[in-house]
């Protein structure tokens, strides 16, 4: 069971529904074997921009390129796609064997090679002894490792995911995520998956597709995005960060020097990040000292403290800056160099950063 | 049953549901008794035991055509009233038909008007378009009246039917067609099989239209039973009517058995 690799790539994609733009003008390419993940908040365009490469939604213009032929206006049927669905949408009335025939069955395979496909397939993804149960007698997790394994077994040019973990709980989640992307990269099969969950497409996807209001935010590898977000929004939906509004003063030594708004003056990497008049910090990169009375530093901001979390793995320490702005730091709590004691809400601390861990970036 | 209800709140249901089902079936088992009876004038109590009122009724050469007429326009009704509700109600539900709405409130009307007069204006249009063939009118207004219970049965079990289901067969590459039979029929399944035993239920004990429609060759079993009262006053009536409600029990468990019963009324 292997994938012809097949890439795809979507053209001026737009759909509007009865006015509405539910995804506007979305061009994107996809290589072979690659695992791309769209993510975004809920009602961005997500589902609809996959179920547009999956046929189940027709465009109202732009196109779907698979292998770089137009299929556009090819039904569903035709289009040898593999999809799953967040209620894993399998055939109640069939068995776990029976519903993972069903796709070779519809390509007139020989009885004899669905018999050992559907076994291979099965035990791919482990449930080789449950073949014979109907869905209903299986778990979330393996209902859905079912219609993975339906989906696998016709050896689709793409594999579409959407929300397929949503109905699951935490750690099978995580359990799942890496099975699926496994399974996905031994293939070798082109996946495009749906997911409002950013670790979700961090820890999955090869690259990431950022969206809002049906418009590609930014597109990038995990890393990219998270460490040099496109726009505030991007910066904000993946993970957290803290924004601080200045000015360029000027270069200095491959170094922007901006004023900030609240005081002070910070040094940011030129080219990091698309430019702008926001600075963003992300809380695991902010340090904490007490604040003395001195003059403002560079790279740094005092604030006071108005709540301490504690979260396991890291306290999350919450700042009121001088002019009414939040900051957020995150210290972590196996690092014994960074003092976790005495922050009390009322406290006057002064949070800092490096150069290299800001970027700057647009304010939209 | 999901759960038993306990405590005063339990108590009223249960006591309620009995007195009500008492109330139904106290007249049934009237008639039921009576047929039973040797005295040969329908009274009641009825007095000793005997089968030979059966005896007479399934040995009256009247009763077995009007039997078998009713059986074969009920078979007919439900099935034909089947196959032109189920793509009616495929289309209605699932594509954008233009007048939709109208279509469906038309092929529903016969549920709201009066069935005797719709019987009635079924025979001035029959006799004005000269149909004299008492059965093909019968079975006619037989799929008029029987059609509503299977758009509505099937339409509502229709809209059940979970759409990703259909979508995940279109991706497995099942044309439209297939996925028709192979994944919304499957699941439909007990809705038509529930909107048929009603077809059959009411095409079996109507009245009001074959009142109109049937002559004395084509006589079903409602009307031969209303003709038996009019001149017969002995317990064969009653064991006439001990007849239909068997066959009524006999459909409704045919019914459970094929799919159960409490699936296909969505219970
Ligand atoms: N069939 C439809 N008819 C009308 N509007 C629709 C339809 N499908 C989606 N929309 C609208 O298009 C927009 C995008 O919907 P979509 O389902 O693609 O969002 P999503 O990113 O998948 O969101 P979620 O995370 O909630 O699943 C929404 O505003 C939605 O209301
Ligand atoms: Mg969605």
């Amino acid at each position: 069971m292997t994938a012809n690799p097949t890439d795809l790539a979507l053209s001026g994609l737009t759909k509007s529904f009865g006015g509405t733009l539910a995804v506007d003008n979305v061009t994107l390419r996809i290589s072979a074997g690659e695992m791309v993940a769209l993510l975004g908040p809920s009602g961005c365009g997500k589902t609809t921009t996959l179920r547009m490469v999956a046929g189940l939604v027709q465009p109202t213009s732009g196109d779907v390129l698979i292998d770089g032929y137009r299929v556009t206006h090819i039904p569903v049927h035709r289009r040898n796609i593999g999809m799953l669905f967040q209620n894993y949408a399998l055939f109640p009335h069939l068995t776990v064997a029976q519903n993972v025939a069903f796709g070779l069955q519809m390509r007139r395979v020989s009885r004899a090679e669905v018999a050992s496909r559907v076994t291979t397939a099965l035990r791919l993804v482990q449930l080789d002894p449950f073949a014979e149960r109907l869905p209903s007698a299986l778990s979330g997790g393996q209902q859905q490792r079912v219609a993975l394994a339906r989906a696998i077994v016709i050896e689709p040019s793409l594999l579409l995911l959407d929300e397929p973990l949503g109905a699951l709980d935490k750690s099978l989640r995580e359990a799942m995520q890496g099975e699926i992307r496994a399974i996905q990269k031994r293939l070798g099969i082109t996946a495009v998956m749906v997911t409002h969950d950013q670790e979700e497409a961090m820890t999955m996807a090869d690259r990431i597709v950022v969206m809002r209001g049906g418009v590609l935010e930014q597109v990038g590898t995990p890393e990219e995005v998270y460490s040099h977000p496109a726009n505030r929004f991007v910066a904000g939906f993946l993970g957290a960060s803290n924004f601080l509004r200045g000015s360029a003063l000027g270069r200095e030594g491959g170094e922007v020097v901006m004023r900030l708004d609240g005081g002070g003056l910070a040094r940011v990497r030129a080219g990091a990040g698309p430019g702008g008049p926001l600075i963003a910090i992300r809380p695991e990169a902010v340090r904490l000292q007490p604040a003395s009375a001195e003059a403002p530093v560079e790279n740094g901001i005092p604030g006071t403290v108005e709540q301490v979390r504690y979260r396991g793995q890291s306290t999350h320490i919450h700042l009121r800056l001088d002019d009414g702005e939040s900051f957020l730091a995150y210290l972590s709590n196996g690092d014994e160099a960074v003092p976790r004691q005495g922050f009390r809400p009322g406290d006057r601390m002064l949070a800092s950063w490096s150069s290299a861990s800001a970027t700057m970036i647009a304010d939209a | 049953m999901r759960g038993r209800l306990s405590g005063l709140g339990g108590f009223v249901t249960y006591t309620m549901a009995v007195l009500i089902l008492l109330f139904v079936l106290a007249p049934l088992v009237v008639v039921v008794a009576l047929s039973f009876s040797e005295a040969a004038f329908a009274v009641f109590p009825p007095v000793g035991f005997t089968f030979s009122w059966y005896e007479t009724v399934l040995n009256d050469p009247e009763f077995q055509h009007s039997f078998l007429v009713s059986t074969l326009l009920a078979l007919a009704a439900a099935l034909t009233a089947f196959a032109l509700g189920m793509p009616a109600a495929y289309a209605l539900d699932r594509w954008r038909v233009p007048g939709g709405g109208a279509i469906e409130a038309m092929l529903l009307s016969p549920l709201i008007l009066p069935i005797l007069i719709t019987g009635l204006a079924l025979l001035q249009f029959m006799s004005m378009m000269r149909m004299m063939e008492a059965s093909v009118n019968l079975f006619i207004g037989h799929v008029l009246i029987t059609l509503p219970y299977l758009i509505r049965t099937i339409t509502a079990s229709l809209k059940q039917v979970d759409r990703s289901l259909e979508e995940a067969a279109l991706t497995l590459g099942a044309s439209p067609f297939t996925v028709f039979w192979r994944v919304t029929v499957p699941q439909i399944l007990p809705g038509i099989a529930a909107g048929c035993l009603f077809a059959f239920m009411i095409s079996f004990d109507d009245f009001p239209i074959s009142f109109w429609l049937a002559d004395v060759e084509t006589m079903p079993l409602p009307i031969y039973l209303h003709s038996l009262m009019e001149r017969v006053f002995d317990p064969s009536v009653a064991a006439t009517s001990s007849l239909m409600i068997v066959t009524g029990v006999l459909a409704v468990l045919a019914l459970e058995k094929l799919v159960g019963l409490r699936k296909a009324m969505g219970v």
